[in-house]
C-alpha cells in the first residue's frame, strides 16, 4: 500500500528493478503510461510532450516557461494515475512531481559508469568513447533538466528515501530493498496521506487546466478547498476567475475554488 | 351644545387646522413638528389658554403611550416577543398563505397590546429571513403583515393611539368610557376580514415581484446581504470520547483549512465555554463544538472527520441567540492602521474574540486562507462574536461596520417580571378599572424596578415624535370644541347631508374619518372629529358613543396611502410604490368600513 518511485539513469537496471518489485508487490508498474495518457487527456501529440519533458529547455523557453504547459500536462496524468495507489513509477522525475506525499518511497538506482557504457557499447554498437560520451550527454541533459525546472540536482541524495548502487547489490538485492521499505509502517497509506496525494492530483489538474490563459499561476489544494494563486488584479485574473467558474463541474473533487491575486504563494503549491 | 354664527375665532381655527392639514401632506415641516406649531401658535392666538396648550403633555392619553412604549420595549428586551415568534414559523410551515395568516394574527394580538410600529419593527427582520429562506418575495408578505399590524390595533382599546385618546374625548361631553375590551368583537373582525382579503384577493392587489427580482433590485449593501448564505449557518457538533484516538491532532485552524467551517466556540471541561479559540488549539474528545459554516461543509466534516452533527444547537443556544451574537460586515477604512496587513497579523481572533468568516473584496468572496489575504482598503470583513466583543472592536476605530452592532443587551432571564408586570398593568385595568395611564405606568415602573430594563433605557424607548404629535394636537381639539367650530362644521355637515339613518350616519362618519386620517395623523383625525362627530351624533339622535367608536376605529384605517407610520415603515423593505397601497389599501379600506358597521350594527345593535 504505497507509491514507488524509482529514479534511474540509463543502463542503470533501474527499469528491472521497477518492474519486478512491482511484480513481487502485486503493484501496477508505470512509466510510459503516463505520456500516453497526457497525450490522451490534453490532445497533445505524443511525439511533442516526450521532447518537451526529456530534453532540457532552451534558455528562450526557460525564459518564457514554454514548457510549463508540457510538465503541469504530465503532472496531471501522473498524479490521476498515481492516486490510485500501489503503483511502481520510474518515469521521468516522480520523487519531484510527487513530493510531499507521505507514502511515496523515493529510490535512486545508479549504477558504475563503466558498466553503463558497457551496455550502451553493446546496445548500440558504438565505440567504447562513444558510448561514453553519449552516457555523459544524456546525465548531463536529465542534470540540466531537473536543476532548470526544479532547481535539484538529481545525483543528490537527499532528495530520495534511499539510493542503491547496482554493482555489489543485484538486482535481485535491489528488489528485496525496495519491497521491505513498502512493507514499512510509515510508507503505509493512511487516509491523511491519501488526502494529501488526491490534494496533489486535483491541484496538479486544476494546473493543467488553466495553463493555457497563464502558466504563472500556482495552485493549492486542501481537503479539495483549491487556492489558485496568481500575480495582482488585472485582465488574466479576470480570465482566471471567468475559467474557474467552469472548473468545479469539470473536475471532479473541487468542493470550493477562488482565485488570490498578490498573495504570497505557499511553498507547497504547484 | 347651542349653535352659534360663524365668527372670527371659528375661522381662525379651521385657518388653523388647514394649515395643520396642509403642513401634513405637503411634509413641509415633520409631523411632530407641526404639531408643535399648534402648541405654540393656539395660546398665541388666544385661541386656547397657555394651560390647555400644554395640557396634552399630562393627558392619560399621552402618559398611557408612553407607559405602553415602555412594557413594549420591556417586553422586547426578555425576548418574551422572539419567543412567540419562533412557534409561528414552524407551525405555518412553507405555505404563503399559512405564513401569512400565521405572522398577520400574531402581530395583530401583539400590536393589539403595543404600538403598531413596535410590533411592526419586530417582525420585519423574521419577514425577511423567512422570505429568503423559503423563497417567497417580501412583496407578498410585507403588506399583510402591516395592514394587520395596523388592524390589530384595533382589537383592544390600547392598541392604537386613537382609541387609547377616545375615553379621555369623551370626558368633556360626560360620556361612559369605553372598557378595554369593548372594541374587541369589531377588531377582530377587521383583522379576520382583512386577512381574507390577502388570501382570496392577494394575487390581484398585491405586487407579484419574484424572491429573484426582489434581490436584484437592492442596493449594494442588500446586495452583500444576499450574498450571506455563502457563508452559512451556525451548527453544534460533539466529539466522539474516542477523537482524540490514533490520529494527527486536529487544530481549529485544520478544520478551518480543510472544510472552510469556521470554529466559533468549543467546550471545555467541565463546564467551561471557550470563545473564537486560537487557531492552534487542539480539538478534544467529548467536547462541543458551535461551528459556523454552509451546511454542504459542516455535513463534509462530520462525516470525514466523524464528529456527530447535532439537530439543532442546544449547549450554545444562548449564546448564538440574536440578542448575545451576530455576523456583521466591517469595511476596511481609508487610512486604516490594518491597511495592507493580513488578517493573522492583526489577530483578531486573539484580540477581540471575534471570528472572521469571509472577505468580500470587488465583487469576489473569499472564504479559504483568508488569514493569509493583505487587507485593502474596501474589504469588506464579514465577522462572527458577541455582540460586546463587536462593539470593542468598533471602538478601536480601524474597521467600519456596515452592519449595526449597537444591539441591545438582552435579559431572558428577566422575561417572569416582564410578563409579571404587564400581567399587573392588565388585571388593573381589566378588575380594579383604574386609570389606564396609572396601571400602564404602574407596569412600567415595575419593569424598571425589577430590572427588566433600566430607567435610562425607558427613556431612550419612548419615540418623542409619536409623544408630541399627540400632544400638540390636542389644544387643537380643544380650540375646536371650545370656540364652537366643532359644532359649527357638525352642524354644517349634518344640514348638508339632511336626516339619515344613524347607521348611515355612521358610515359617512367612517368614511370622513378615513379620508381625515389619510391626510393628517390618526391622532390627529381623532383628536378632530370626536367633538364634532359626538355633536353630530347628539343632533341626529344616534348614539354619541358609538360615532366617537367609529371615529377611534376609521382612524387606523389609514391604507390608501403609505402615510401611516407601519405602511411608512414597511415601504422600503417591501419595494412598494404608492399605487400599490392605493390598489391593496383601497380594497381593504372599503372592507374595513363595511365590516366596522356591519360590527357595530351587530354587537350594539345601533
Amino acid at each position: 500500500m504505497a507509491i514507488i518511485t524509482i529514479s534511474r539513469g540509463s543502463y542503470s537496471k533501474g527499469k528491472e528493478v521497477a518492474e519486478k518489485a512491482a511484480e513481487r508487490l502485486g503493484y501496477q508498474c508505470l512509466s510510459r503510461d503516463v505520456i500516453l495518457e497526457a497525450s490522451g487527456l490534453y490532445h497533445i501529440p505524443e511525439i511533442k510532450l516526450v521532447k518537451a519533458i526529456h530534453d532540457a529547455p532552451s534558455v528562450l523557453e526557460r525564459l518564457s516557461g514554454g514548457r510549463s504547459a508540457y510538465i503541469a500536462y504530465y503532472k496531471s496524468a501522473l498524479t490521476r494515475l498515481v492516486k490510485k495507489d500501489n503503483i511502481v513509477y520510474h518515469g521521468l522525475a516522480g520523487h519531484l512531481l510527487l513530493k510531499g506525499v507521505p507514502h511515496v518511497i523515493k529510490v535512486r538506482i545508479i549504477a558504475d559508469l563503466s558498466d553503463r557504457v558497457r551496455h550502451e557499447m553493446t546496445q548500440e554498437g558504438v565505440s567504447e568513447e562513444e558510448a561514453r560520451s553519449m552516457i555523459l550527454k544524456d546525465d548531463q541533459e536529465r542534470r540540466k533538466w531537473t536543476m532548470s525546472l526544479y532547481g535539484a540536482d538529481p545525483w543528490d541524495s537527499a532528495l530520495y528515501d534511499f539510493v542503491i548502487h547496482i554493482q555489489r547489490f543485484t538486482v535481485s538485492n535491489a528488489v528485496d530493498f525496495v519491497c521491505d521499505a513498502a512493507r514499512l509502517d510509515q510508507f503505509k497509506t493512511t487516509a491523511e496521506s491519501q488526502q494529501k496525494m488526491d490534494d496533489l492530483a486535483l491541484a496538479s489538474q486544476v494546473k493543467a487546466a488553466l495553463v493555457t490563459i497563464s502558466v504563472e499561476v500556482a495552485v493549492t489544494s486542501d481537503y479539495g478547498n483549491v487556492l489558485v494563486f496568481t500575480g495582482p488584479e488585472g485582465r488574466l485574473v479576470r480570465k482566471l476567475r471567468e475559467k474557474i467558474k467552469t472548473l468545479s463541474k469539470e473536475i471532479q473533487g473541487i468542493n470550493n475554488i477562488e482565485v488570490h491575486p498578490g498573495a504570497v504563494v505557499p511553498p507547497d503549491a504547484i | 351644545m347651542e349653535v352659534s354664527i360663524l365668527n372670527a375665532e371659528m375661522i381662525l381655527v379651521m385657518a388653523m387646522i388647514f394649515l395643520a392639514v396642509l403642513l401634513f401632506i405637503t411634509e413641509w415641516l415633520r409631523v411632530d413638528v407641526v404639531a408643535i406649531l399648534m402648541m405654540v401658535t393656539l395660546p398665541l392666538l388666544h385661541l386656547v389658554t397657555p394651560r390647555e396648550a400644554f395640557v396634552g403633555l399630562s393627558s392619560n392619553a399621552v402618559v398611557s403611550i408612553i407607559a405602553v412604549i415602555i412594557i413594549g420595549a420591556g417586553l422586547d428586551k426578555t425576548g418574551l416577543i422572539n419567543k412567540l415568534v419562533g412557534p409561528i414559523v414552524r407551525v405555518a410551515g412553507k405555505s404563503p398563505s399559512r405564513i401569512v395568516v400565521a405572522i398577520s394574527l400574531a402581530i395583530a394580538v401583539i400590536s393589539s397590546f403595543m404600538q403598531n410600529i413596535g410590533a411592526a419593527a419586530l417582525f420585519l427582520p423574521a419577514i425577511q429571513r423567512i422570505s429568503k429562506a423559503l423563497k417567497i418575495s417580501i412583496s407578498k408578505l410585507l403588506m399583510p403583515v402591516g395592514f394587520s399590524a395596523i388592524l390589530g390595533g384595533t382589537i383592544t382599546l390600547v392598541g392604537s393611539s386613537p382609541l387609547i385618546l377616545l375615553n379621555d374625548l369623551l370626558i368633556p361631553f360626560k360620556l361612559q368610557p369605553f372598557g378595554l375590551f369593548d372594541v374587541t368583537p369589531i377588531g377582530l373582525g377587521l383583522v379576520v376580514s382583512g386577512i381574507l382579503c390577502f388570501i382570496f384577493f392577494g394575487r390581484f392587489i398585491l405586487p407579484q415581484g419574484s424572491q429573484e427580482s426582489d434581490s436584484a433590485g437592492e442596493g449594494i449593501n442588500s446586495e452583500s446581504l444576499e450574498l450571506l448564505p455563502e457563508i452559512g449557518d451556525a451548527y453544534e457538533l460533539r466529539t466522539p470520547d474516542d477523537f482524540t484516538h490514533y490520529r494527527e491532532p486536529v487544530r481549529v485552524e485544520d478544520l478551518r483549512r480543510r472544510y472552510l467551517v469556521n470554529i466559533v466556540a468549543t467546550t471545555e471541561p467541565p463546564d467551561y465555554k471557550l470563545f473564537s479559540p486560537p487557531l492552534d488549539t487542539i480539538i478534544r474528545s467529548g467536547v462541543d463544538l458551535l461551528v459556523f459554516g454552509r451546511d454542504k461543509d459542516v455535513k463534509r466534516m462530520a462525516e470525514k472527520e466523524e464528529v456527530i452533527l447535532k439537530e439543532g444547537v442546544e449547549v450554545f443556544k444562548d449564546d448564538v441567540a440574536a440578542h448575545t451574537s451576530g455576523t456583521v460586515e466591517a469595511v476596511v477604512r481609508p487610512r486604516s492602521p490594518i491597511e495592507g496587513k493580513s488578517l493573522k497579523q492583526i489577530s483578531l481572533r486573539d484580540r477581540f474574540q471575534v471570528a472572521p468568516l469571509a472577505i468580500y473584496r470587488e465583487g469576489e468572496i473569499y472564504r479559504a486562507e483568508i488569514g493569509d489575504l493583505a487587507l485593502r482598503v474596501g474589504d469588506a470583513i464579514v465577522l462572527h462574536g458577541t455582540w460586546k466583543r463587536l462593539q470593542l472592536l468598533q471602538g478601536e476605530g480601524s474597521l467600519l461596520f456596515t452592519t449595526p452592532v449597537d444591539v441591545e443587551i438582552m435579559r431572558p432571564e428577566k422575561a417572569t417580571f416582564a410578563a409579571l408586570w404587564l400581567c399587573v398593568a392588565l388585571l388593573m385595568i381589566l378588575v380594579f378599572k383604574i386609570q389606564l395611564s396609572v396601571c400602564l405606568m404602574t407596569g412600567a415602573l415595575g419593569m424598571v424596578v425589577t430590572r427588566v430594563l433600566s430607567i435610562d433605557e425607558a427613556y431612550q424607548s419612548v419615540d418623542w415624535r409619536t409623544v408630541f404629535l399627540l400632544a400638540g394636537l390636542i389644544p387643537l381639539g380643544i380650540a375646536t370644541e371650545k370656540t364652537g367650530t366643532a359644532a359649527w362644521i357638525a352642524h354644517s355637515v349634518l344640514a348638508a347631508i339632511g336626516t339619515v339613518k344613524p347607521i348611515i350616519l355612521l358610515a359617512i362618519i367612517g368614511v370622513l374619518t378615513s379620508a381625515f386620517t389619510l391626510v393628517i395623523s390618526n391622532v390627529g383625525a381623532t383628536v378632530l372629529l370626536v367633538p364634532l362627530v359626538i355633536n353630530m351624533a347628539v343632533a341626529a339622535n344616534t348614539d354619541p358613543r358609538m360615532a366617537a367608536l367609529v371615529v377611534g376605529l376609521a382612524a387606523s384605517n389609514s391604507f390608501i396611502l403609505p402615510t401611516h407610520q407601519v405602511n411608512a415603515f414597511y415601504m422600503g423593505p417591501g419595494r412598494y410604490r404608492s399605487t400599490d397601497f392605493l390598489k391593496a389599501g383601497g380594497l381593504i379600506s372599503i372592507v374595513f368600513i363595511v365590516v366596522m358597521i356591519g360590527m357595530i350594527y351587530v354587537v350594539y345593535g345601533v
